[in-house]
């Protein structure tokens, strides 16, 4: 073994040898004496390989790849109130894997700029309908047993460029406004034991310590059955734009709700209609009658791969590939997707894979071998609470387009026989039309 | 059914499902909905047998305790102070007044650079006024030339309290719990003025003194253009129903599996992706590091902090980017640029009166001429 051993290094010398002397001599694509099947890229030492790395002190809280420059959350002009502080920037959902989102991409919107608070000047005070009001330091808050959930936070207004036409090219800006993580803290069921809810206590108002003193309203229901307060994600501490130190998490619920920078939460026997449930957070419909307190994201998918992002161009005729997304619903659990290739005409089941949790990113998908004719592909889930992922002329016809939030209906891509994918919509406009014309002469009617 | 079946290779399943397009059999397949339901429509999930949702464990020690005892009470004075919210039943309206003549001097000094005069909006900020009768507006197609809704405090918000706990807490943008109650009642009784609401039944004149008791007489033009209504006894229970059935917003709870009718395929007419920052990339690449980016970046940083305070002010300093102002400095030479720096120069002291090293300053002064060259 051991003379083998030595023959095979003595070759491979010789061999690289050979290698480097003719890509010195030659300078040409393929360097003489190297075969035009052998990958350049095997056949010399990589840079990396011939000088010491970095110190393992280098980074002492460690970052990507270089290389991974590119994926990063990306922000638009149109999709703020005018400055980057009232704004939300995407989170890149085009390049991940799996079901959790790494805290340095989750999707972050701020209505008065991202809040540094002082960990040492955080005070949690609880009052209102309770026998005892209290208050609490962020040590004190962390002493009551936690926790862990995977979750989604998805804000309402995701994908809400779409009412009209398809407007965005890209994965990120047609459904990067949300991101999954690993929440960690206290279910409000158990800290409440230590305040005392009155039985009069119907609601209650969390608000944020920030610059915009976020206010939103949430049922007492709500909040004894699966709300937390948090305070880390994915391991560590709440990044300041997840709310560090503290944020509520209402799972499966708009965004808007899961407050952070949490500072105050005030038990009341009526609901308290706060901006952000009456100028915003509100979906106007054809009747001139707008859906108030829409609270959970409803049944939603979306396919990562191929995506405008990620093409097939690089797929030949007859190639096998596997067709994956994230489909997800506040109002459950997956309880699985069906996918079409000719726009949603007829549609077949996808395979769910990984973790299934409630509430939560699940995976899908199917193994499809491309003929290379161009195909629509759209997917469309379904959850346990018995809800269907609408087609845009279902959900356009009852709620028109002018309702911004909660638009979960069908996404689809044309795959171009090039390998070329693009955001397309399959829709019916004159039957919407004719729905919404309908609905707003009853209204006048009426 | 496509599901893989455990008994056949994947192999075998994979070529199944190639030679299949579509599910075979019905062609709407009813989704099963939960017996019980929560308080938005949701399943329900509960911890059984120290599992959480078949899924999670709990530790079930936790749910029989008591108490546990942690944190303080609050005093009724960190309530009052930090209770700063104005329910719609006008639960924590504090006392105060104004009128609309002293708002609309507020408004000017501290609201029009955003939301425009009266309240008209601009650069992406809200409307403030007008758009009533504008609620059922639909602009499906753009290209129609109709108007889209506008929505705004007199068109669209069913409560006033809103508009005063929205000024109070969250305005002016950048300083916002910078205002008094009063100052609040003065931008608040302007903004009604400005949208024809009148309060007790009559306009608001320019001197009309809107006081606690006066706001809360107001009722809001679209009070009723909400649902489903969360006022009610069990309110709650009023959104629970309505979320109960997809119908009501366009959800199904069949699947069509064949034969569906979805409509036409719409392309892309106007991209918005030209905006998109920082600019759509796929590539697995180094980033491009600017020339002395990180070095520019640590004295920028430093000028900011040490020098700014007179190099920002033309009436006192050179300012880094007046061409004009730094050619004659720079056509001295550095080393004079150094050396003023360092040792003073006629009305600056020695190192600009900070205690930096030699070598930041020299940075500084390289940072300040490379902009104004």
């Amino acid at each position: 073994m051991k003379q083998n051993t030595n023959n095979t290094t003595a070759d491979r010398r010789g061999f690289l040898k050979n290698v480097a002397a003719s890509v010195v001599a030659a300078g040409a694509l393929v360097p003489a004496g190297l075969s035009a099947k052998d990958d350049p890229a095997l056949m010399k030492e990589p840079e990396w390989g011939k000088k010491l790395g970095r110190p393992v002190d280098a980074n002492l809280y460690g970052m990507p790849s270089p290389y991974e420059h590119n994926v990063q959350r990306r922000v638009h002009e149109l999709l703020s109130s005018g400055d980057m502080y009232a704004s939300v920037a995407m989170c890149p959902i085009q390049d991940l894997d799996g079901i959790i989102t790494p805290n340095g991409l989750f999707f972050n919107r701020a209505h008065g700029g991202v809040a540094i608070v002082d960990p040492n000047e955080y005070r949690l005070i609880i009052h209102g309908l309770v026998e005892k009001p209290l208050v609490l330091t962020l040590d004190q808050l962390k002493r009551y047993p936690s926790e862990s959930r995977i979750h989604f936070i998805e804000c309402p207004a995701n994908g809400s460029t779409g009412w009209r036409a398809p407007q965005f090219d890209t994965l990120q800006f047609i459904k990067g406004m949300m991101s999954q993580a690993e929440w960690t803290g206290v279910k409000l069921s158990t800290l409440l034991k230590d305040v005392g809810v009155k039985p009069t206590a119907k609601w209650v108002l969390a608000e944020g310590s920030d610059d915009s003193h976020m206010g939103r309203t949430i049922p007492i229901e709500k909040i004894m059955d699966d709300a937390m307060l948090v305070w880390a994600q994915n391991g560590e501490a709440l990044r300041p734009e997840q709310g560090y130190p503290v944020r509520l998490l209402v799972p499966g619920w708009e965004g808007n709700l899961n407050v952070k920078w949490l500072k105050r939460l005030e038990f009341g026997d009526k609901p308290w209609h706060a901006k952000e449930e009456t100028s915003k957070y509100t979906m106007l419909t054809p009747t001139g009658k707008a859906v108030q307190f829409f609270w959970p994201m409803e049944v939603n998918s979306v396919i990562t791969s191929p995506c405008p992002d990620k093409p097939w161009t690089d797929l030949k005729k007859g190639d096998i590939v596997e067709i994956q997304g994230l489909a997800w619903s506040g109002e459950g659990t997956i309880k699985g997707v069906d996918i079409s290739f000719d726009g949603g005409k007829n549609w077949t089941e996808a395979n769910l894979k990984g973790l299934v949790l409630p509430k939560a990113w699940t995976r899908f998908s199917y193994i499809y071998k491309w003929d290379g004719k161009p195909i629509i592909l759209s997917s469309r889930a379904y959850d346990d609470a018995g809800f269907v992922q609408p087609t845009i002329t279902q959900e356009v016809s009852k709620m028109g387009v002018e309702g911004i939030y909660h638009r979960n209906a069908i996404v689809s891509w044309e795959v171009k026989a090039n390998g070329e994918v693009h955001n397309v919509q399959v829709r019916d406009y004159k039957k919407e039309k004719e729905a919404i014309e309908k609905m707003q002469k009853g209204a006048k009617d009426a | 059914m496509l599901k893989l079946n455990k008994k056949i290779s994947v192999f075998a399943a994979i070529a199944i499902a190639f030679a299949t397009s579509a599910v075979a059999g019905e062609k709407d397949v009813k989704v099963k909905a939960p017996k019980v339901r929560a308080i938005d429509a949701a399943t329900e999930y509960k911890v059984e047998k120290g599992v959480y949702a078949g899924i999670y464990k709990v530790n079930t020690q936790t749910s029989k305790i008591k108490k546990f005892g942690y944190g303080k009470k609050a005093t009724p004075d960190e309530i009052k102070v930090n209770d700063i919210d104005v329910r719609y039943d006008w639960q924590g309206l504090p006392d105060g007044k104004g009128t609309p003549a002293k708002g609309e001097e507020l408004y000017t000094k501290n609201c029009v650079m955003c939301h425009g005069e009266f309240g008209a909006g601009g650069k992406g900020y809200p409307v403030l006024a007008g758009g009533q009768g504008s609620l059922k507006n639909q602009l499906i197609d753009p290209s129609s030339g109709d108007e889209p809704p506008v929505k705004t405090i007199g068109s669209y918000w069913p409560y006033a309290s809103t508009l005063f706990w929205y000024v109070k807490t969250g305005m002016p943008f950048p300083h916002p719990m910078s205002l008094t109650n009063d100052d609040v009642y003065s931008i608040v009784a302007y903004l009604l003025s400005l949208n024809d609401i009148q309060v007790g039944g009559e306009d608001l004149d320019d001197d009309t003194v809107l006081d606690k008791k006066k706001l809360m007489t107001v009722v809001m033009p679209n009070v009723n253009g909400f649902y489903p209504d969360v006022n009610a006894k069990n309110g709650a229970q009023n959104v629970k129903k309505f979320l109960s059935n997809g119908k009501n917003y366009g959800t199904p709870m069949v699947r069509c599996m064949k034969n569906c009718k979805p409509g036409k395929v719409i392309r892309i007419k106007h991209t918005l992706d030209e905006g998109i920052k920082p600019p759509l990339s796929e590539k697995r690449d180094l980033p491009k590091v600017k020339a002395g980016g990180a070095a520019d970046n640590k004295y920028a940083k430093l000028f900011e902090a040490n020098c700014k305070a007179c190099h920002g002010n033309k009436a006192i300093a050179p300012v880094p980017g007046d061409k004009e102002a730094w050619a004659p400095r720079i056509k001295e030479g550095k080393d004079t640029l150094y050396k003023h720096a360092l040792k003073g120069f006629q009305g600056m002291p020695p190192k600009g009166g900070t205690n930096l090293p030699d070598a930041d300053i020299k940075g500084i002064v390289d940072y300040m001429v490379s902009k104004s060259k």
